[in-house]
């Protein structure tokens, strides 16, 4: 990409800047006004919902994007964070009665706490035995939950809802997710930026020369891996309590981290608007199979069939195809 | 008379770029050619076109009249040629003797290949005494031997060595190229990739030097050896130093 | 201590099983370098296999492996050629191919799921409910029965990869794959059979599982997560250390079963991943520090 852009001439590359510009000017006045339809019109209720689901799967699919594209180490167990974030809160909440949207920043430094420890025991190896140890991971927190009765155990514990007139209850939820995306994009963005994603990118090519390059490849790693947890625990923490009830069912099977995964390969890993790309299109298309078919089998199936289509045929995913192919908008080059 | 001809061969590994960008060599029988230039030239790529490990994009490889390209390794292996590779490529974990069984894997007649391995031991003693120590157990150069004994088990027409004194002290490879000299003796064609091209040359009679995927110089070793050019080079009068 | 050997019996005897279901795992990974995480999931479309075979036909559930087995072989031997065929020696598509077996485990568990429906199942030989009694100690006859079969089965692979030309072939990918194409294996065809005989064997454990647990379709991650904390445990792609994982690791199960109930024995396992991570990861015979 940087020698497209060498080619392309810096008049090219300022009309690509001027363009990208204008495009996020656009995004961000339209996402931030969207609400203001459902406060003067009503009966967008449905579509708010869609919209913050859609913005917390790209916090998602970036976060998971800075481990499993930079660092390309494959995690299938990342919604153990979401799944400590989400019931973080709801001990705060329903114990302490410290409300979801201010403790949810709390709930991602947590997540992320335990990501630094879980990371420094599992990425001690390279390869398969990480990407086994992240769906043991998940297994093991399941049970945990699952038995631990001060959260409900298995049976789940459920929270009160937010105290609004009813037709604006999902605006704040819709702020935040939105804000939560937003950071999570501008992290991977960061992330991308910064010698430590230069780093994490040399790991992913060829991990042995990165660390006879210098890199302290195991502290990258596991920084990474942390950093991954910080935005999907923060999602978590308020999905639950949108939610008004967290069960261990609801998140942590195996279909909830093979999505998170789906997701931004599916946009393309290791790109910066890959994972949004791919959370757009897989949420679209989870909805029409969701409407389509309804039961969690053929949701499986399907999931499954898009994941080996992708990975088939599309390994890059439909950032990184368009970009091999010199056919990426510019909007959407970010890297 | 050439019985190996390789022409304008383009290769290069997966989707990756062309590492030789047309490529052309004459190998006549029973001579000893050393492959010598700078990294990334695609030496042992060379190797591994003829042998049938990469795949190759465009030009001819023919090996007594028959074409080379399409087959697999083990199909080349049955033609006669041999490949052994840089990295030591033995099977750590089998005996001696069950390595050398593998050089026969292709061969159906079991009692064929213990008789050859019995040749074998003959060739090299020190095999003989480790027959039944594990591969990993050896030292550098025993290592080195074993990988030649277990090309020899298919008594091949050509023996191919990617790079043999890696990593082995001078007196260990210069016992290595004096077997190598025992084969050529016995008829063998030998094609070796030489990082220390100074000794590798010295003891082979032909040199081809390589870079950027194309042959650009061969001659007699001694020609290659005392063209000025070349020793400015490749040869490391003045390269050696920034070499990484 | 009466107690005690009791639990040990119980453990060895499903270790023997575990063996059984990890070995070709461990096989697969030793001479293909992929982790099959459908291993689990193939283990139980061939329990449906089996369950539908004593349902329908009365074939003994021990029996069906006649059948699990060469339907499970060819269903290797497609899988191998439609999706690792031509990836295999392509690196940048190799790191994916994790994914795709994950992808296949979600693939077979939706698609069992749907026709099949998320109930737990089991076949019931009248051998499931009967044990062997010595003196103050019991044998379940499921058990031993499920594990002499396995014994039978893995000591057949052992000779085949011991004295065969086939075995030697799959030794030398195992060890050095290059190598092995240097002295003329076909890796490719290697490759291919060993995917076969590795589903071969998933079958069979398919059939065992059949009558030792009550299996649905979702149960797989559970048995895989297991056996994958067991291959670890002895040593990614080595057989011996597949053995000594499932034997050690099923002791141990079965004393936390005993001591804090069933929901916490699956735990001895995934802690046993961890600790394993900890203190040695490359497992107790893995010589490779980079898996």
């Amino acid at each position: 990409m940087s020698t497209d852009t060498a080619i392309a001439g810096p008049a090219d590359q300022t009309d690509a800047n001027r363009s990208r510009r204008i495009f996020l000017g656009i995004i961000i006045v339209a996402t931030l006004a969207f609400p203001l339809l459902q406060v003067f019109f009503g009966g967008f209720s449905y579509w708010l919902h869609m919209a913050l689901f859609l913005y917390m799967n790209i916090a998602i699919a970036s976060s998971w994007n800075i481990i499993g594209g930079f660092a390309g180490y494959i995690s299938l167990g990342h919604n153990v964070f979401f799944a400590i974030g989400g019931y973080s809160a709801a001990i705060l909440f329903a114990y302490f009665g410290v409300s979801p949207f201010i403790a949810f920043p709390l709930c991602g430094l947590i997540s992320m706490g335990f990501g630094f420890i879980i990371g420094m025991m599992t990425l001690r190896t390279r390869g398969p035995t990480f990407i086994i140890s992240t769906i043991a991971l998940v297994l093991l927190a399941k049970i945990l939950l699952d038995n631990w009765d001060y959260i409900g155990g298995s049976n789940g514990i459920s929270l009160p809802l937010l105290d609004m007139p009813v037709e604006y209850v999902k605006l704040p939820f819709y702020y935040a997710m939105l804000a939560i995306a937003a950071g999570s994009v501008f992290l991977g963005y960061s992330v991308r930026r910064w010698k430590f994603g230069l780093g994490l990118r040399a790991i992913s090519q060829d991990e042995t020369k990165a660390e006879v390059a210098g890199i302290p490849t195991r502290f990258y790693k596991t920084l990474a891996f942390a950093l991954s947890g910080l935005f999907i625990g923060m999602a978590g923490a308020l999905w639950g309590y949108y939610l008004t009830y967290l069960s261990p069912a609801i998140f942590l099977t195996i279909l909830v981290g093979a999505k998170f995964v789906l997701m931004t390969i599916l946009g393309g890993r290791g790109t910066i608007s890959g994972p949004i790309v791919g959370a757009i299109i897989f949420i679209s298309a989870n909805e029409f199979f969701v409407a389509q078919f309804g039961a969690t089998e053929l949701n499986i199936v399907a999931t499954g069939v898009l994941l080996l289509l992708v990975l088939m045929f599309f390994p890059e995913g439909i950032v990184g195809t368009l970009k091999r192919n010199g056919k990426l908008p510019a909007i959407l080059d970010w890297d | 008379m050439p019985h190996l001809v390789v022409k304008d061969v383009v290769a290069g590994y997966g989707s990756g770029p062309d590492i030789l960008t047309g490529l052309s060599l004459d190998v006549e029988e029973g001579k000893s050619y050393c492959i010598v230039g700078p990294n990334g030239a695609g030496k042992s790529t060379l190797l591994k076109a003829i042998c049938g490990l990469v795949n190759i994009r465009n030009g001819t490889i023919d090996f007594e009249g028959e074409t080379l390209l399409g087959l697999r390794a083990d199909q080349v292996l049955q033609r006669g040629i041999c490949f052994v590779p840089q990295d030591r490529s033995l099977f750590p974990d089998m005996t001696v003797r069950e390595n050398l069984r593998m050089g026969g894997y292709i061969l159906k007649d079991r009692n064929e290949v213990e008789r050859r391995i019995d040749e074998v031991f003959e060739m090299f003693p020190i095999l003989k005494e480790r027959a039944s120590q594990h591969a990993k157990t050896m030292s550098g150069g025993q290592q080195q031997q074993l990988l030649l004994g277990r090309a020899l088990v298919l008594r091949p027409k050509v023996v191919m060595l990617d790079e043999p004194s890696l990593g082995l002290a001078p007196k260990v490879s210069k016992q290595i190229f004096d077997s190598m000299n025992q084969l050529k003796d016995a008829g063998i064609t030998i094609i070796v990739v030489e990082q220390n091209a100074r000794m590798g040359l010295g003891y082979c009679d032909w040199g081809c030097v390589l870079d950027l995927g194309k042959l650009v110089f061969e001659g007699a070793s001694r020609t290659v050896l005392d063209d000025p050019r070349m020793a400015e080079l490749y040869l490391g009068t003045r390269r050696t130093g920034s070499e990484k | 201590m009466t107690q005690a050997i009791q639990i040990l019996i119980i453990g060895l005897t499903l270790g023997g099983v575990f063996a059984l279901m990890a070995s070709g795992l461990t096989l697969i990974f030793g001479v293909m370098g992929i982790v099959n995480l459908a291993h689990a999931a193939f283990m139980v479309a061939a329990a449906f296999i089996s369950f539908f075979a004593y349902k329908g036909l009365g074939l003994d559930p021990i029996a069906s492996i006649v059948l699990t087995m060469p339907v499970m072989f060819v269903v290797g031997l497609v899988v191998y050629r439609l999706f690792f065929a031509r990836s295999i020696d392509d690196p940048k598509k190799r790191s994916v191919l994790v994914l795709v077996t994950f992808a296949m485990a979600l693939v077979i568990e939706g698609t069992l799921g749907f026709f099949f429906s998320n109930i737990y199942r089991s076949t019931n030989p009248p051998y499931a409910y009967d044990a062997f009694l010595m003196g103050p100690f019991y044998l379940p006859k499921g058990q031993f029965y499920a594990t002499l079969m396995s014994a039978l089965i893995l000591g057949a692979l052992w000779a085949m990869l011991r004295f065969t030309r086939l075995g030697y072939a799959i030794r030398a990918t195992t060890h050095n794959r290059t190598a092995a194409e240097v002295v003329g294996v076909n890796v490719d065809r290697v490759s291919m059979f060993v995917f076969g005989i590795g589903m071969a064997l998933a079958g069979a454990s398919g059939s065992m599982i059949s009558f030792l647990f009550s299996f649905y379709p979702g149960k797989h991650w559970e048995w895989v997560a297991i056996l994958l904390s067991l291959v670890v445990l002895g040593g990614m792609g080595s057989l011996l250390g597949a053995l000594i994982g499932a034997l050690s690791l099923s002791v141990i199960s079965a004393f936390v079963n005993s001591a804090y109930g069933p929901t916490w024995s699956p735990v001895t396992f995934y802690l046993a991943l961890f600790a394993i991570l900890l203190i040695r990861p490359q497992g107790l015979l893995g010589k490779k520090p980079e898996l």
